[in-house]
């Protein structure tokens, strides 16, 4: 295989696993709302994808429906649960997700059904070689990426994070504030959605391919330890938490073409991914990146007001 | 001039079958200072969490400026004016102190999703504005030192005021307050009583619990005293104070 397009396929699945780690991000991170059904709004924006590019529509426009499906369904799925328990939502999202699947393999009308179907990808070029359509994704993936990220940080960084991370602290003094929680999770999981669903189109798409299998729980757990190893509540941690993951990832798969292990060499990864997990919460439960701060230049426009007045009085 | 504010009429709650507020009605009126006292457990922090929206009433009605409230969650309850502040301090912790008083702050554009992504400067300069009158609330509370720490790292007599510097912060028209003083430094829970009579002045009321007798009867216009979820005496401090049955209540099981 040629080994620039391995590292090219590399850095498009950073990519696209940046996107799936942010949209868990802002919900667990920032929200505290613990979306253990994940795959399930990725499936749902891989599936928009595929419906409506199998039908001619422009792959922009099949990315915008993906997320907004993702967006609506899952307000609809969390809606039931935002007033009780956090736990509550983590239990109904994860069973939502393995429902969907089942749906997805039973109905062979949706595309394919058990046997999967092949997918378009978003920009072809004609008479294109394999770099040239990595490159091409790069771009596209690292557009999107960008946007997302752009997005989140503005989001954070805004009276509306502050009341998000208030909420995840304590949703009942939050709500003795005047904040109505309910109202807030239900923005940031459909917000959280939307991102997964547009991560969900990217990777249809770059696969060129899709069947049920793909969106197994262990995608959503892959994700999970993105973001609990770069660090919640970060949005820089949840595209270092990618990079590291993926490149474990290659790593496990490289190494165990090399070494003899006493065990499955497929079921390396999962144990990496076991060991890592275990050692973050241990040694640096708030992952490698700490919780960002809120940044609103309210605390500056005083603070730096201030010591600026000081310096210029010296 | 002076209205009702807050109207309590026949307020109970149990908690399976212990009544921790057994049939209470009591009016507070405006630009006073109101006090309730009760030996431990007799229902206070009940109460005052029914009024709140925090547990829902068995029996009876609740009204604020005549508007009737029993049925409303506390955020509605909130924006109608009436705020609270927690006997153990309820701060977010991993927030800096700024950050905790800002939650605070009432009608920020900056606390919709639309206007926090897309119109950025609509809520700036109110943010600016909020973040002032937080460092103003936090400099009278001997906190604005402490402004970018993480609310997690206060000490327990800090974290009271801090939680007391986010119902100030609120902008109520009645504020709750249940054991301000208590953990907090004597001389600094003086300053903070003669802080509250300022206010008081400006035309906030304030119904507080406080076990801390010498303060608050130095301050407050009235009393209630409550005991086994009832209240059983009320007046004027003075009167309160000399009443023999106070004494029998208060310090009876003691
Ligand atoms: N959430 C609760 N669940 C069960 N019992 C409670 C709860 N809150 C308070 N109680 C009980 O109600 C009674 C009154 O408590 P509280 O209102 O905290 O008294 P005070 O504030 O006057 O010390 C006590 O017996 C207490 O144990
Ligand atoms: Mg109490």
């Amino acid at each position: 295989m040629d080994p620039l397009v391995y590292i090219l396929d590399f850095i498009v699945l950073v990519g696209i696993f940046s996107i799936f780690s942010l949209s868990l991000n802002i919900e667990f991170g920032f929200a505290g709302l613990a979306n253990f059904g994940k795959v399930a709004f990725v499936l749902i924006g891989a599936y928009t994808y595929t419906l409506l590019s199998n039908i001619n529509v422009p792959f922009f426009l099949c990315l915008i429906a993906g997320a907004i499906a993702s967006a609506i369904i899952g307000f609809f799925v969390s809606l039931p649960t935002l007033k009780l328990r956090e736990d509550y939502l983590a239990i109904v999202v994860l069973a939502f997700g393995e429902i969907l699947k089942i749906i997805v393999k039973s109905e062979g009308w949706i595309a394919g059904g058990v046997w999967g179907t092949p997918v378009y990808p978003a920009i072809s070029i004609a008479g294109s070689s394999t770099r040239l359509d990595m490159a091409i994704n790069i771009a596209l993936v690292y557009v999107c990426l960008f946007l997302s990220f752009l997005l989140l940080q503005l989001l954070t960084n805004s009276p509306y994070g502050r009341v998000i991370r208030a909420i995840r602290e304590d949703e009942v003094a939050a709500e003795a504030l005047g904040k109505n929680r309910a109202k807030y999770r239900a923005q940031v999981f459909a917000l959280g959605s939307a991102i997964a669903g547009l991560g969900g189109g990217l990777f249809a798409q770059y696969l060129q391919f899709i069947d049920p299998y793909m969106f197994a729980p262990m995608l959503t757990f892959t994700i999970w330890i993105m973001v609990l190893l770069g660090g919640p509540a970060n949005n820089w941690g949840a595209l270092l938490g990618a990079g590291m993951v993926q490149l474990f990832d290659r790593g496990a798969n490289i190494a165990k073409d090399y070494v003899t292990l006493p065990i499955d060499p497929g079921n390396l990864q999962y144990i990496i991914y076991g060991v890592l997990i275990i050692l973050v919460l241990l040694y640096r439960p708030q992952g490698l990146l700490k919780e960002s701060q809120v940044k609103t230049k309210a605390g500056e426009s005083i603070f730096n007001g201030r010591d600026f007045a000081k310096n210029k009085g010296d | 001039m002076e209205e009702i504010l807050l109207k309590i009429k026949g307020i109970s709650k149990h908690f399976g079958g212990v009544y921790a507020v057994n049939g209470i009605s009591l009016d507070i009126t405006s630009g006073k200072i109101w006090g309730l006292v009760g030996p431990n457990g007799s229902g206070k922090s009940t109460l005052f969490n029914t009024v709140l929206g925090i547990h829902q009433a068995d029996e009876g009605n609740i009204y604020f400026k005549d508007r009737c409230i029993t049925n409303l969650v506390p955020h509605q309850i909130f924006d109608l004016g009436l705020v609270y502040a927690f006997q153990v301090p309820r701060l977010f912790q991993t927030l800096n102190v700024l950050d905790n008083m800002l939650v605070a702050g009432r009608e920020h554009k900056g606390d919709k999703l639309l206007f926090s992504l897309f119109f950025r400067k609509s809520w700036q300069k109110k943010e600016i504005e909020l973040a002032e009158k937080a460092m103003e609330i936090l400099r009278l509370l001997k906190l604005d030192h402490l402004a970018l720490s993480p609310a997690g790292e206060l000490s327990g007599g800090q974290s009271k005021l801090l939680e007391l510097g986010k119902g100030l912060m609120a902008s109520p028209t009645l504020l709750l307050l249940d054991e301000p003083a208590a953990g907090v430094n004597p001389n600094l829970g003086r300053s903070m009583f003669e802080r509250i009579e300022d206010l008081c002045q400006t035309g906030l009321s304030f119904f507080i619990i406080e076990h801390r007798l010498e303060l608050l009867f130095d301050f407050a216009h009235w009393v209630y005293v409550m005991d086994k979820g009832k209240i059983v005496l009320e007046g004027k401090p003075p009167e309160v104070a000399e009443d023999p049955s106070f004494y029998h209540v208060y310090l009876g099981d003691e």
